[in-house]
């Protein structure tokens, strides 16, 4: 059991350092480098790195504003059949 | 009749596990009636209720304090980088399409320091199998020992 908490944790620790590092490069770096070096080919355009944030926020937020409904819905409906 | 509290000698156990019992919710039971007779060897004394109450009360207290100081520093620091990245904005030291990019990059490190965070804790949590094996003996015995006496436990 331990191994499996453990791999789990290695897994999630090595997203976000990746996420992390790319969007660094993205954000800070890349904007210093100029236009025909090769690894611009590697990153996405510049109005994506504040679209998709934004749009995983927006979904987050969202998905957590339905499950808290249906959450509270279901109780309300078991309150219902018990009274 | 024995009036026996669920779980109390696990909580002694606990109680022993885990020096520092200060949680108001170990706390709210007040006197945890010991079980009589010699069928529970090793359990230790029941929790000091009086003392961890008050203690427990100074404790919640003073933890308000420290939450609203904590507050107000976050808030202080959020003013201060907002101040500086405005400034910046404004002095056209950067241009004005780069304006969304130093508040979203922020949000975005603050979530994968979360992460990060969730993740190291994962693959360093300290687990305790010796005393794990302990404690199941320990809930056969308690069951057994109810069972004995004809209260009902729950199925396994």
């Amino acid at each position: 059991m331990e191994l499996a908490d453990k791999a789990v944790g290695c897994f999630l620790s090595a997203i976000s350092l990746t996420i992390f590092i790319y969007y660094t490069f993205w954000v800070i770096i890349l904007p210093f480098v100029e236009s025909d070096h090769f690894i611009h080919g590697y990153f996405l355009p510049q109005e994506f790195a504040i679209l998709i944030p934004v749009f995983a926020g927006v979904a987050l937020l969202s998905i957590l504003c339905v499950f808290v409904g249906y959450v509270m819905l279901k109780s309300k409906a078991k309150k219902k059949k018990q009274t | 009749m024995i009036i026996i509290e669920p779980g109390s000698h696990l909580r002694a156990r606990e109680a022993s596990l885990f020096e520092r019992s200060e949680s108001p919710k170990e706390t709210k039971q007040g006197n945890i009636p010991k079980i009589q007779g010699s069928q529970a060897p090793h359990l230790s004394s029941p929790h000091p209720p009086l003392r961890s109450l008050r203690r427990s009360r100074y404790t919640s207290r003073n933890n308000q304090h420290i939450q609203m100081k904590h507050i107000l520093k976050i808030m202080a620091l959020v003013v201060a980088i907002s101040a500086i990245w405005i400034s910046l904005l404004e002095t056209s030291v950067i241009p004005r399409s780069y304006t969304w990019l130093l508040p979203v990059y922020l949000i975005m490190s603050l979530g994968c320091y979360g992460l990060l965070m969730v993740g190291v804790g994962l693959m360093l949590f300290p687990t305790c199998p010796q005393e794990a094996v302990l404690l199941q003996k320990d809930i056969g015995e308690a069951k057994e020992f109810l069972k004995g006496k004809g209260v009902d436990v729950g199925s396994d």
